[in-house]
């Protein structure tokens, strides 16, 4: 087992003509994810490395049985794309647009809520379980078995790049990855750490978590009472990084909403002593990731 | 986010039925005693510069009649505030105020909604009256699907103790606010005295507002008034800075590419990804070094990009060394990379024998990246060392510089 990318993944990409997507279809397709359709309007009928195209979500769906949309199309279209999915059912929906308009993700998050959907992103570079050889999204690029080989570390990253790196870190420590998530960069996503660490915690083959934070919004925090409430029960070791901006000069603040809405929350000094107190084993530096890791898996 | 200057906002709220206080901008204090003739004493004089808190920072000063007006102006125009030097006022008519009230809305990211924060206890002492007494103020979050009908706006006052006119102007308002809220993709929305006048009125006393940059490109009546990406500054930007903007815009569409001065230093730090940039400017500082910039790059940069960014870097007084250090890349072509950072340093005629420097460099193309930078004399890094492990290699070849 793993979580969200499975060998049960049946995946529609949204935007599959453009440059980028077309190139992560056909990685994806030599990795082994079943990508069975894409819609870009106005192109149906031609393929995308013999995957074929649909105008609609609609029509795309009714020819396969799609379970799970990546949205790779342009920000000014990304509302309208995640909506589409939602509008027609589709569970899992990854984002991996970045610089989407922030009403119009407040509103699709919110759509989705509703509906009862899951969204990962925006602003992700993908999901990859490397013992179902199943990637979604561009993670790990064609040669994925330099930083990702099966194994029982869940990862967590907020930066994309260090999705990858951290995966290779538990590569370097001597162990392999269940699932990598890239959950993505932006203030507002639709699965923050808390949901995904719910995932590790019901899937039996994933036996401690690596997590990659970073300064701002209350992800860390959140993710640390959930482990104190008992909702995750499995080793948690936390990178954070970016503990310089505390340094900083003032400048970040405008006005007084953000600090009334987040108080003294968002400081990785803050998220490193909660995450220490709910029992995580926070890494002082990167590479303490590698003995925490020898110590804390047992072989 | 980008911060909207005050004559700016006021206009727009104006624009969309909210009432605002008469005011001129203007760029010397001549023109100051002008406009406040016009407009009649008292007047408020206001650093026209996109930072909050001006009111603590004694950017804001009232006048009450002709013989002060240009003291005063010239005071406020030769001032910087929050490193930001004053070019112009906003030269307004002061209200007569009975009751200052807060309004603000912006988005709760933990929550992933607009907020409302609403107060009767207005004015510059907000935040610590959101401290010591919360119960002065309400938060309330807007289902956005459904938007915020009046009856809401209505609650929200009432609860906090409005009634009357008060409550019916107050209702009004706050509906009209958070349509320009959404209209204008605003990330924040503060209006901060909403002033109750001596004679009834209700007037946006100051008003701040933040753009949301990834929606200017259907805001044209913002794009050209707001300084894209001012909100990561704590000052204006340097030359260099405003050189490396340049060079990051000339080619949109392939790879960004962030540089900030710091001051002072003597690495030159180039990093790869926003996270991967975090972890060793960390790491660097930990072990007691001292970058000269910060900077990002990724989404798979040309060549000629990197050359730009490298030779702004390298190119700051006092760089001593330089480090390249980043996450394995998924899509960026690290011979471009290499080719970028060695023709930088040709132009710029560093001997790389005697320059310190460190390459961490793995992903796409690497067996030519790594060619690339033997040939040109580089010690080269791929995967057979950590992030940590590079930074500290710098760290220990600066040691040996003195």
């Amino acid at each position: 087992m793993a979580i969200l990318a499975t060998k049960d993944s049946k995946v529609v990409i949204q935007g599959i003509t453009g440059r980028e997507a077309s190139m992560v279809t056909k990685h994806s397709l030599t990795y082994g994810t079943k990508i069975l359709a894409g819609v870009t309007p106005g192109k149906e009928g031609q393929d995308v490395e013999g995957v074929p195209i649909y105008d609609t979500l609609k029509r795309a769906c009714q020819k396969h049985d799609l379970n799970t949309s990546i949205v790779y199309v342009p920000p000014a279209f990304a509302h309208d794309a995640v909506m589409e999915a939602i509008g027609n059912g589709i569970k899992l929906i990854l984002t991996i647009t970045e610089r989407i308009p922030r009403h119009d993700v407040a509103h699709f998050l919110a759509a989705a809520k509703r509906a009862n959907c899951t969204i990962i992103g925006p602003n992700s570079v993908g999901i990859l379980s490397p013992g179902e050889k199943v990637k979604l999204g561009p993670i790990g690029g064609d040669k994925v078995g330099r930083c990702f080989v099966p194994g029982e570390i869940g990862v967590i990253s907020r930066s994309g790049g260090m999705t990858t790196e951290c995966s290779w870190m538990v590569k370097r420590a001597g162990f392999g990855v269940s699932t990598s998530v890239s959950i993505g960069g932006d203030p507002m996503i639709g699965s923050p750490p808390k949901a995904i660490l719910s995932m590790f915690e019901k899937d039996p083959q994933t036996r401690t978590v690596v997590m990659w934070g970073e300064p701002g919004t209350t992800h860390e925090e959140d993710a640390a009472d959930f482990v104190k409430k008992g909702g995750f029960t499995k080793p948690l070791i936390v990178y954070m990084a970016g503990r310089f901006v505390e340094d900083m000069p003032e400048g970040t603040v405008f006005g007084h909403a953000a600090s009334i809405i987040e108080g003294g929350t968002g400081k990785p000094s803050n998220k490193m002593a909660k995450l220490k107190d709910a029992g995580a084993h926070v890494a002082q530096k990167f590479n303490d990731i590698l003995w925490i890791l020898q110590k804390v898996v047992k072989k | 986010m980008s911060r909207v200057l005050e004559n700016v906002s006021k206009e727009i709220l104006k624009e969309e039925g909210i009432a605002v206080p008469d005011f001129f901008v203007v760029p010397d204090e001549g023109e100051a005693r002008k406009v406040a003739d016009e407009l009649g004493y008292p007047v408020m004089i206001k650093a026209l510069v996109p930072v909050g808190k001006r009111g603590k920072a004694g950017a804001i000063k009232s006048v009450e009649n002709r013989e002060e007006v240009e003291k005063v102006a010239k005071e406020v125009l030769s001032m910087t505030v929050r490193n930001f030097p004053v070019e112009r006022v906003l030269v307004e008519k002061k209200l007569n105020i009975a009751q200052e009230l807060y309004i603000s809305i912006t988005f709760d990211p933990s929550m992933q909604m607009p907020v409302i924060i609403a107060s009767t206890a207005g004015g510059i002492e907000i935040e610590e009256i959101a401290r010591t007494r919360p119960e002065k103020i309400l938060k309330y979050h807007v289902d956005i699907l459904q938007d915020l009908h009046p009856y809401m706006a209505k609650e929200i006052w009432s609860e906090l103790g409005l009634e009357g006119r008060n409550l019916q102007q107050a209702t009004d308002l706050l509906s009209k606010l958070y349509k320009v809220f959404r209209k204008y993709d605003a990330t924040i929305l503060e209006i901060n005295p909403l002033a109750i006048t001596s004679d009834g009125k209700l007037i946006a006393a100051a008003v701040l507002m933040g753009a949301d940059d990834d929606a200017l490109y259907r805001q044209p009546s913002l794009s050209r008034k707001v300084e894209v990406g001012s909100d990561r500054a704590w000052r204006p930007l340097t030359q260099l800075e405003k050189e490396m903007v340049a060079v990051d815009r000339a080619e949109p569409y392939r790879g960004t590419a962030r540089y900030t001065e710091m001051e002072g230093g003597n690495i030159g730090f180039f990093c790869g990804g926003g996270g991967g940039s975090l972890l060793v400017y960390d790491t660097l500082l930990q072990m007691g070094g001292k970058p000269a910039n910060y900077t990002e790059f990724g989404g798979n940069p040309t060549d000629t990009k990197v050359y730009g960014l490298a030779k702004g870097i390298l190119s700051k007084p006092g760089v001593k060394g330089f480090l390249l250090d980043a996450n394995i890349t998924n899509n960026t072509q690290t011979d471009l990379v290499a080719k970028g950072i060695i023709k930088a340093l040709q132009d710029l005629k560093i001997d790389v024998k005697k320059f310190p420097m460190v390459i961490r460099l793995a992903g796409v193309n690497e067996p030519e990246a790594r060619r690339l930078f033997e040939e040109a004399g580089i010690e080269y890094h791929g995967d057979d060392i950590t992030m940590e492990d590079a930074a500290r290699l710098m760290i220990d070849k600066m040691k040996k510089l003195v």
